[in-house]
């Protein structure tokens, strides 16, 4: 069922006033949760990214923890080696982000695509994990590199309460613009190129192109998020890009709705939140995990989103404006 | 005589190592309906393809109005006005039938398209009842509508159709020949490929018969009128 016109305004509405009721959150809890918060938010943005290539383009693809990594050395080697103050490194993370998933998609162009194209953006992830380690002088090799100490504006950004409010922000601009783009005429494209891409070049679209603008999307976006890392965890080595990270927000991915901007959300939250819960059963946290991720996708398919959509038809996202 | 709109010459479009078409050349004519005819493997679908972008030709023109479509990426060939009707109708099923129609126009935009649409539906006023309803809940005969107002949408100067009437019922064939009628009273210039050779000579205003890739026979479906025979016996004998 569609939401109607009165149901989309609540949804508009509804937009705002969450973020905007988060802001109390740091008021709220302690520094441990705050912490997880903080990581939601970073996660959201990793699934929102991935999602993008999966869901939205319909892409099999695996270099999403190549952004990651992309982001999280670009402002920290930014903030540590040029000296730029670490806000002003988030749009750069975002951009050699996009870089990234230009570099990782560039075969579409050469219509290579799904499992070809899965094996090519694994082989980048690999690559660039090569890098991190190898190119010591810049990386900081195996050691990692460690982030400055910073303030903005008197407020000292190793407290995790203003990091939220520097992430929120981030998050909820982040989230409103891939909304946007989905809704507009590039991101028909890029949903027409994942329901059938000879139908879609017929109608004169370059789904080559679009599939490389879905991708470069998606690495700035997940590039950003990995500025964000770099700060949420002061340190930027590359372990923190292998592929234990990318399984996980595969799952995340998939728990949340294949295709859901909503689902980014909850899948990040869900398995974010979940292992830390799980940490009162030492010894059986993966046990636990694995079966929870089994029991939500046996049950709900289509993901957490999928849930909400039952609930009310204001949860159902149809990216076209009328 | 008119100048043709599009001239096919020489075309040689081969899978693999196996050749479907292997010289062929032939002409459209602005306004016309020009009905491929042939058996399976003739090289009719291919043709279509080829003239999309979807198959790339390995010798031979392609030329509209003096511009060169062979070899070019499918989404500049319909930058030149050529709109293709696929065999599979290629919907998007779970997006609704204004949805469906819409996209024909992504490359239009504005109120030339809002325009448009409404044509299309004065065209197929069951379209227009059945504008909110996703397309996979549609009939067999309302899919085709939908693929060939989404083609229309993009305002082509040369539809091509791939066996419009496939699967469908005869009441439907009809409905679709009254359709092709409408579109050739309009101007749209049309290549069609279609098996239910009723329907071709019905819509048709010439034909041409395929032959292991190669053009063996033409002409007016008119002047062919109570002697259809005669072609069936050139496609199949």
């Amino acid at each position: 069922m569609m939401p109607t016109q009165s149901q989309l305004r609540l949804r508009t509405v509804l937009f705002w006033m969450v973020p905007l009721a988060l802001l109390a959150v740091p008021l709220l809890v302690n520094s441990y949760v705050q912490f997880i918060v903080n990581s939601v938010l970073i996660y959201a943005l990793v699934t929102l990214g991935f999602n993008f290539v999966i869901g939205n383009l319909g892409q099999l693809a695996f270099a999403n923890t190549a952004f990651f990594g992309i982001g999280a050395y670009a402002s920290a080697i930014a903030t540590t080696s040029l000296g730029l103050p670490w806000l002003a490194t988030i749009p750069l993370a975002g951009v050699a982000g996009a870089i990234g998933g230009f570099l990782a998609s560039g075969a579409a162009l050469r219509g290579i695509r799904f499992y070809y194209l899965a094996i090519i953006t694994l082989a980048f992830g690999e690559l660039m994990r090569w890098l991190y380690v190898h190119a010591k002088s810049v990386t900081g090799g195996t050691d990692g590199l460690s982030l400055p100490r910073e303030t903005v504006m008197g407020y000292s950004l190793t407290d995790d309460r203003v990091k939220f409010y520097v992430f929120l922000v981030v998050t909820v601009l982040l989230f409103k613009a891939t909304l946007n783009l989905l809704r507009s005429h590039v991101g028909r494209s890029i949903m027409a190129v994942r329901e059938n891409e000879v139908a879609t070049a017929s109608l004169g679209i370059p789904t080559s192109r679009v599939i490389v603008t879905g991708f470069i999307w998606s690495g700035f976006v997940v590039g950003c998020a990995g500025s964000l890392f770099a700060l949420h965890t002061s340190y930027v080595f590359p372990e923190s890009f292998g592929m234990l990270h990318l399984i996980i927000s595969f799952a995340m991915v998939l728990v949340g709705g294949l295709g859901s901007v909503l689902g980014a959300v909850l899948g990040a939250a869900a398995l974010t939140v979940l292992p830390e819960y799980l940490r009162s059963f030492p010894g059986m946290e993966e046990l636990f995990f694995g079966l929870i991720v089994i029991a939500v996708l046996l049950v709900l398919p289509q993901g957490l989103a999928s849930l909400l959509r039952r609930v009310s038809p204001i949860f159902v996202e149809r990216f076209y404006r009328e | 005589m008119h100048d043709p709109l599009m001239t096919i010459c020489d075309l040689h479009v081969a899978y693999g190592k196996k050749p479907i078409l292997r010289g062929a050349t032939f002409d459209v004519l602005p306004g016309e309906c020009l009905t491929l005819l042939g058996a399976n493997g003739s090289g009719k679908s291919t043709s279509l393809n080829a003239i999309c972008g979807f198959v790339r030709p390995a010798s031979g023109s392609i030329s509209m109005d003096g511009a060169e479509l062979a070899g070019l990426a499918p989404h500049e060939i319909f930058q030149h006005g050529v709109a293709q009707v696929s065999q599979k109708r290629d919907l998007f099923p779970d997006l609704t039938v204004a949805d469906n129609l819409r996209l024909g126009a992504m490359r239009r935009g504005g109120k030339a398209a809002a325009q448009t649409l409404e044509q299309i539906y004065a065209r197929f006023p069951r379209l227009a009842e059945r504008r909110n309803q996703a397309t996979r809940t549609l009939s067999g005969g309302e899919q085709q509508m939908v693929a060939i107002g989404r083609a229309l949408m993009s305002g082509p100067r040369l539809l091509l159709l791939d066996e419009p009437s496939g699967g469908l019922s005869p009441e439907f064939c009809e409905e679709i020949a009254q359709l092709m009628d409408g579109l050739k009273s309009d101007g749209v210039t049309m290549l069609m490929v279609e098996q239910n050779l009723k329907l071709a000579f019905r819509a048709a205003d010439r034909f041409i018969v395929l032959r292991d890739g190669l053009v063996v026979d033409g002409g007016d479906v008119k002047a062919m009128e109570g002697n259809h025979d005669a072609i069936i016996k050139n496609i199949y004998l």
